[in-house]
Parts: structure tokens; C-alpha cells; sequence
């Protein structure tokens, strides 16, 4: 039994913890109209209960220190595969990538939340790297452990490579919940719903810029990610591009957010639409990521 | 707007009469066209579609391949439509030669303004444009007007904007700038792209990319780069647990007949020369040769084995106590006879059938002329053939296959160009996600106490952080009067 399996499974947990805890806050989170003195101007603190803050405050603890077992799991992986194949790269499976994607959404989500202090985005963002985690840890067992790499990966490439892109997917889940965030809040406001739990989530406006941002930021990466992977393949197979299905799709993917990155700069494009337009290329990561390796044969379907 | 100008007439053109569809309307639209962002989502979005059809249907297959997955007459419909080989197909490369035209329009159209916006001020503006702006504000202030304007002046470049200010007497009115580098960044990203595609065309216009079998200890000549090839040496690594940790080639160059340079490639280690790429790509069992042979030699009368030998490749054992010299002297992975020309070869490159030759010298008892016969044993099928004149019979009990090392052979001399567009793509995406590109004007206007600051700016995208950072300046124009007082008393 690998040690890191014992940390994994407890980041398991303690982002389940963080996700019932962020649910919980905004639950909590009502907005006490009958306290709030009429006409005063409202803050950002408007209506937080007493619970609220401290579920809140519990929920971003938890959510940090199950980071940094997230982060001590990856590194015991890494002196592992140390031990056993000379090569550390915790991310040279599926299992290992999945565990990498998460602490990437969960670092995203922890220094958004220092940053913008809205902590309701967590009930999405902080679901999205459980479900990572969560969907690692269904994996078989043989799945799980850290067999030596086939000589191919045995490369330092694989370091650079494989991290950058997996941390613009990470970039890209972020995007795609603040997507569905958006989507709900919009549909509640529409029906002219004044329901309490929406009260919590920032304006549209917010969640929308933040969405997008999230997509800046994963854009380039992928754009790094998917080039040092041409070049690695040009230093291992004499070709930096084969058409091979997962460099495909990552362009494919690539080109879903060139589309969007655009389509910002027209009118129309900001809204309801980026936000659906924000799952749908979250669902494509999803498939580039699990769909290709499990459905499509080719150069990467090792993992 | 900028980049929105009357369309410039030449001096001499004589003036057209009637709004006929000359060459200057059919080349503005297809201008418009091809600079338009429409154009490049929809290119965006339909190279995407078409590209998953080559991760379905795996490309390059054998016909059988095809057909007996999908049926003849899909595999008639792929072969129409370019789907057993997409990315090479007239429509696919006329999808992205036009993303270039596009982006190269996009650049010629939309990047002049910005390197306009860089040099020019553009401190001649009016009130009501301020007032039209996204973000803006009026706020009143004590002092005088050159005062405050000086106080923002300050800030603002205390924060990186480059200002410009221009002070007449009625007013002053201040131009701030920041962040152009991430435009300049998208149009490195709109260049980059022609630029790969240009470094693709060159590879395959002038490169090569070719696969050689090769053993150990043989020279091979590489005719593309006029030198010759000895493979020194193959061997495989394994892990404590039997997996393959890598495989490796010692190879040396021998150029005009003297040894240049030797190198041991293996996965991920390639050698170079003359701009020719040599890989580790891949190894596997020779069809056509053995490293060694273990043949049982039986006696016919009795069955019974008599002796047991291991015959290197071609090489002949004397077994004097039996009268034998044996030799092996050719194998075939998966036998094969070709009846025309009477001659053995390898079906296939699988070990299903394999067999070897034995070259038999045999001294019979009594003193005659030696038994000669080179027959096929086979390793299945050990009874086949009865060697006439001969008391023994000979099993093929086992062989270890000669391995072969795969190397690819490949020049490209685009790659370089490649790697610049890549470099250009990834800077200019980097520089247009993280700098956005601000700008701020604002008059200061004095009215009867003090003056009015009436502040205006855009940005084309961040508007949080605009907005907070938009704020933040209207705090402090508020404040500036103490401030500066402050100063002047501190
Ligand atoms: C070939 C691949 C392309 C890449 C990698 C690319 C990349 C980018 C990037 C990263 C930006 C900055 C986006 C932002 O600031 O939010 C941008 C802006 C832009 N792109 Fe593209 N683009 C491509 C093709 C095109 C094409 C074909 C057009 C055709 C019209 C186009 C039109 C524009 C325009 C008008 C802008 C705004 C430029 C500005 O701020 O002045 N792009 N592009």
C-alpha cells in the first residue's frame, strides 16, 4: 500500500467537508430584510447572519487545509515514484493527473477567494475539484498506483508538459462553474425569484468577468501546454505534430475558447451565452481529458 | 472610434459615375470580410467540428480496415469526402489557410491604430466624450487647476500610466494610458499563426521523415544526407519488475568513409547530423535472421536424442562424435514459398510459422563421400521433411530472434520557424491575458470655488479591476486638496 493513497483518500474527505460547508454558508447566508434598516445603502456584508460568517470562515479553512494535504499527497507521490522509477512527476497517470487537476482548481478557488473575498463561488468551484478528486479515487486500484512510465514518458518533458496543461484545464473548470453559477443565478432572477440562497451569490456581472478571466488565464496555458508537447514530441518521435487524438482534441478545445476569447469582443457575447458557452467547453475539457484516453486509441492512451 | 477613417481615394483615380461593382467595392468587402471577427469564430468553431472527424475514424488505415468496420459504401463516402486522411484534405487546409488570410487581415486592418495610439496624444477631445464613457465620474475639488491636474497627473504615473496632459484657459485635459503592450500581444498572436503554418509548409516542401529497420552491426548509407550509418549496438533496460525502461542504439556516423561522430540514442535522445534527426523510435524481433538456434538431433532408429546443440547465426559447429558440421544459415519469421521463382520467403514480420535452414555436412560410418542437404526445419511442424541418406533428424526446440532497432529518420528544416510562431503565439496570448490595455481622460474645469474634475475611461476587458482601480482615483481627486496641502506643509 502506497502511503499517498492515505492522503488522497483525506483530501477526498476534506473537500467533501469544504463542499457541505460552502453549501451550508450559503444556505445560511440570508438576507435579513426585516433587520436591515430600510433604505440603507447595502454592502457586501448585507444580511450575513452570525452563522453565515463563521460557516463561511470554517468552510475556507477547511478548504486550505485540505489543499495542503492535497499538496503533501502529491508530494509523497512524487518520493514514491522516486523510489520506484527514478522519475517524480506526480501527475504521470490518470489517477495522479486527476489529483494534480484538483489541488490546481482548489489553489485557483483559494487565491480567488483571498482576492475577490465572495466566498459562494466555493459551492461550485470547490464541487467541481471534489468531483476530480472524487472521480480519482472511483478509479481501480491498479489505476491508482505508480507504475514505473513506459520509456516514452520517461523524459523530463513530461514535468512541464503535462502540468501546464493539466492547470489550464484546472483554469477551465474554474470558468466552467462560475458558468454555472451564473446560469442558475440568471434563471432565478428571471422567474423574479427572491429566493434567499441566491441572495449569497455576487451580482452577474461579477461571476461573469471572473468567468472569464478564469478562460484568460487557461487559454495561454493550453496554448504552452499543447507547444511543449509538440516540442516533446518533436525530441521524442521526430514530429512535433501527428494528428495523434489527444493533441487533437486539445487543439479542438483550444480552438472552442479561440471562438469565445472573440466572441467576447462582440456584442451579445457577454452574459447568458459566455456562461452556457462556458459549460460546453468545460464539457469538452471533461471529454479531452477522460473521453480521449478511455475512448479514443493513440499516442496518449496510456494513462 | 479609432481605425474608423474615410476610405483614402487615390489622387489621380478618375472619379466613377455610377456605384458600379468595380475592383475597389469587391476589395473593401472582401476586406471587411476577412477582417471581420464573425469570419473567425466561424473558422474557430468549424476546424474544431472537422477536426474530431480524424479522432473517430483513425486515419491512414489499410482499405480493409475501414471496410470491415464501417461497410463499403461508408468507406466509398470517406474516401469522397478525404476522411480516411482530414488534415490533409484541400478543405481542411483551405479552412486554415483562410484563419491566416483572416488574421493577417485582422492585423493589417486593426494594428496600424495601435501603433498610431503609441506615438500619437490624444489629448483633443471634448466634454461629452468624457461624459459618453463607460466609467466616469464629476467630482468637485478646492484649488486651482493646475494643482489638481498636477496631483493627478502624479498619481497616475506613480501607477504606470503614461500621461499627457495639455492646459489651456479655460481648462485642463489629461490623456492616460496603460497596458497597450496587451494589444500589441494579440496582434503578435494574429501574426504567429501564418507563421506556423509557414514553418509546416517548409518541413513538408523540404524535409523528409522516413523509418528504417535496422541491425546491429550493419552499415547503412543515408542517401538524403550523403553519409552512411553503422548501428553499433542495440540493447534493451528493464525495471526491477520486467518492464521495459528503455532501449537504446549506439550508433556512429561515417561520413566520406571515416567515423564522425557516435552517439547512443535512445527514447527521448536523438541523434543529429547534418540537420538529419536520427530517433529511438521503436525495436522488435528480426523476420529474417536468429541470434543463436537450440536444434535436438535425434537418431532415426531409435528416437532417441543424441545430442543438443546452440548454433549462432551462420556460424558452423563440428560435432565430431556424430560426423556432423551444422550450420544455421537462414530463417524466415512466417514461412513462405513462392512457387514461381522457387524461393523462400517471410510472410509476414510475426514469428507464426518460423523456420530455419541447417546446412548439413555428414560423415557417414563408412568411409564415402559426406552427406550434404540443407533443409528447412520448422519449428511447429518438427516431422515435415525426412533428410535422405542422413541417421538423424533435427528439431528446432527453440531460437532467440535477432532484434531490430526502429530508428526514424527525419529532416525538417520548418521546425525552427515553427518553434518562433509557437514562441509568438504563446508571448502574445500571455501578454493579452494578463496586461489590458486602460485608458483615461479627464478635464479639470474650473468653476466658481475650485474646479470640476469630470473623468472618463475604458478598457476592453478586466471591468472589475477597471472599476476598482476607476474608483480608487476619484477617492483620491477627492482628497488631493489636503494632500497636496499636506505636502506643501510637511
Ligand atoms: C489564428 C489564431 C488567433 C489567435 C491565437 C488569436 C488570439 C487573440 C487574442 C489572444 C486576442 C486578445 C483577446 C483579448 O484581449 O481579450 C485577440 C484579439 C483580437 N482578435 Fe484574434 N486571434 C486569432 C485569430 C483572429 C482572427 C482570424 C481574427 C479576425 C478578425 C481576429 C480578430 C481579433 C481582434 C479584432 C482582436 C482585438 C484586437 C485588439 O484588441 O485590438 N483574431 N486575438
Amino acid at each position: 500500500m502506497l502511503r499517498s493513497l492515505f492522503l488522497f483518500d483525506m483530501t477526498f474527505w476534506l473537500y467533501l467537508a469544504a463542499l457541505g460547508l460552502y453549501v451550508g454558508y450559503v444556505l445560511a447566508r440570508r438576507p435579513n430584510m426585516q433587520l436591515a434598516p430600510a433604505g440603507h445603502p447595502s454592502g457586501p456584508m448585507e444580511g450575513e447572519s452570525g452563522w453565515a460568517t463563521q460557516i463561511g470562515q470554517v468552510a475556507t479553512i477547511v478548504t486550505i487545509f485540505g489543499w495542503v494535504v492535497n499538496t503533501m499527497a502529491l508530494l509523497t507521490r512524487a518520493y514514491e515514484r522516486m523510489q520506484i522509477s527514478g522519475t517524480f512527476a506526480p501527475w504521470s497517470n490518470q489517477f495522479e493527473a486527476m489529483a494534480y487537476v484538483s489541488w490546481a482548481i482548489i489553489l485557483g478557488y483559494v487565491l480567488l477567494e483571498l482576492r475577490y473575498r465572495i466566498k459562494a463561488i466555493g459551492a461550485f468551484v470547490v464541487g467541481i475539484g471534489f468531483i476530480a478528486m472524487g472521480a480519482a479515487s472511483l478509479l481501480p486500484y491498479r489505476y491508482q498506483t505508480a507504475e514505473p512510465l513506459v520509456p516514452a514518458l520517461n523524459s523530463y518533458w513530461i514535468y512541464i508538459h503535462v502540468s501546464v496543461t493539466l492547470t489550464s484545464y484546472a483554469a477551465f473548470a474554474m470558468a466552467g462553474g462560475l458558468g454555472l453559477m451564473y446560469l442558475l443565478k440568471e434563471r432565478a432572477e428571471r422567474r423574479g425569484s427572491t429566493s434567499s440562497v441566491l441572495a449569497a451569490f455576487p451580482d452577474l456581472e461579477t461571476i461573469d468577468e471572473l468567468g472569464y478571466k478564469a478562460i484568460m488565464v487557461g487559454f495561454p496555458l493550453l496554448a504552452f501546454g499543447i507547444i511543449l508537447g509538440a516540442m516533446w514530441a518533436n525530441y521524442a518521435w521526430g514530429g512535433y505534430w501527428s494528428w495523434d487524438p489527444k493533441e487533437t482534441w486539445s487543439l479542438i478545445v483550444w480552438l472552442i475558447y479561440g471562438a469565445y476569447i472573440h466572441a467576447r469582443m462582440t456584442r451579445g457575447w457577454e452574459g447568458r451565452r459566455a456562461a452556457i458557452y462556458a459549460v460546453f467547453g468545460f464539457l469538452m475539457v471533461v471529454f479531452c481529458f477522460w473521453g480521449v484516453n478511455f475512448l479514443l486509441s493513440g499516442l496518449h492512451a496510456y494513462a | 472610434m479609432n481605425g474608423e477613417r474615410p476610405v483614402v481615394v487615390e489622387e489621380g483615380a478618375a472619379p466613377k459615375s455610377a456605384p458600379s461593382l468595380g475592383w475597389q467595392e469587391i476589395s473593401a468587402e472582401l476586406a471587411e470580410l476577412f477582417a471581420s471577427i464573425k469570419l473567425a469564430m466561424f473558422l474557430f468553431i468549424v476546424l474544431a467540428m472537422t477536426a474530431t472527424i480524424g479522432t473517430v475514424i483513425q486515419q491512414g488505415e489499410r482499405p480493409d480496415v475501414y471496410i470491415k468496420e464501417y461497410g463499403e459504401e461508408a468507406y466509398r463516402w470517406f474516401l469522397r469526402l478525404g476522411f480516411t486522411d482530414v488534415y490533409h484534405t484541400w478543405w481542411f487546409t483551405s479552412l486554415l489557410t483562410l484563419l491566416c488570410i483572416n488574421s493577417l487581415t485582422c492585423f493589417y486592418k486593426r494594428f496600424p491604430a495601435i501603433w498610431r495610439s503609441m506615438q500619437q496624444d490624444k489629448v483633443n477631445i471634448g466634454l461629452p466624450f468624457i461624459k459618453g464613457m463607460k466609467h466616469r465620474a464629476e467630482v468637485p475639488v478646492a484649488g486651482s487647476k493646475e494643482r489638481v491636474a498636477e496631483g493627478i497627473v502624479q498619481w497616475l504615473a506613480e501607477r504606470g500610466y503614461r500621461v499627457l496632459a495639455k492646459n489651456e484657459a479655460g481648462e485642463a485635459t489629461l490623456y492616460a494610458t496603460k497596458g497597450i503592450m496587451g494589444r500589441v500581444g494579440a496582434h503578435m498572436a494574429h501574426l504567429s499563426a501564418t507563421v506556423i503554418v509557414l514553418g509546416g509548409l517548409i518541413g513538408s516542401y523540404y524535409g523528409f521523415q522516413e523509418f528504417g529497420v535496422c541491425l546491429e552491426g550493419q552499415t547503412y548509407h543515408i542517401p538524403k544526407g550523403k553519409f552512411d550509418l553503422r548501428i553499433d549496438k542495440f540493447w534493451i533496460d528493464y525495471h526491477e519488475n520486467g518492464a521495459v525502461k528503455s532501449y537504446n542504439s549506439t550508433l556512429t556516423v561515417i561520413d566520406q568513409g571515416a567515423p564522425v561522430t557516435t552517439k547512443t540514442i535512445t527514447v527521448n535522445d536523438p541523434l543529429v547530423y547534418k540537420g538529419i534527426w536520427f530517433y529511438q523510435s521503436s525495436y522488435g524481433d528480426a523476420w529474417d535472421r536468429v541470434e543463436i538456434a537450440r536444434l535436438n538431433i535425434k537418431e532415426k532408429g531409435t528416437d532417441k536424442v543424441v545430442g543438443t546443440v546452440d548454433l549462432e547465426w551462420q556460424k558452423e559447429v563440428s560435432l565430431d562424435k556424430l560426423g556432423l558440421k551444422l550450420a544455421v544459415t537462414d530463417f524466415v519469421a512466417d514461412f513462405g514459398f513462392n512457387s514461381t521463382d522457387k524461393k523462400v520467403y517471410s510472410k509476414t514480420v510475426e514469428h507464426a510459422n518460423p523456420a530455419v535452414r541447417l546446412t548439413i555436412t555428414e560423415q557417414p560410418r563408412v568411409k564415402a563421400t559426406p552427406v550434404q542437404a540443407a533443409p528447412w526445419i520448422f519449428y511447429h511442424y518438427p516431422d515435415l521433411f525426412e533428410i535422405q541418406g542422413s541417421r538423424y533428424r533435427f528439431e528446432l526446440v527453440g531460437y532467440q530472434p535477432k532484434k531490430f532497432t526502429g530508428l526514424q529518420i527525419t529532416k525538417d528544416p520548418g521546425v525552427n520557424i515553427v518553434w518562433i510562431g509557437s514562441t509568438m503565439i504563446v508571448v502574445g496570448i500571455t501578454l493579452s491575458s494578463f496586461i489590458y490595455h486602460r485608458r483615461l481622460w479627464a478635464k479639470v474645469i474650473p468653476t466658481g470655488a475650485g474646479v470640476t474634475v469630470h473623468i472618463g475611461g475604458n478598457t476592453h476587458k478586466s471591468q472589475i479591476d477597471f472599476q476598482k482601480e476607476f474608483r480608487k482615483l476619484t477617492e483620491r481627486i477627492k482628497t488631493i486638496n489636503t494632500q497636496i496641502g499636506q505636502e506643501a506643509s510637511g
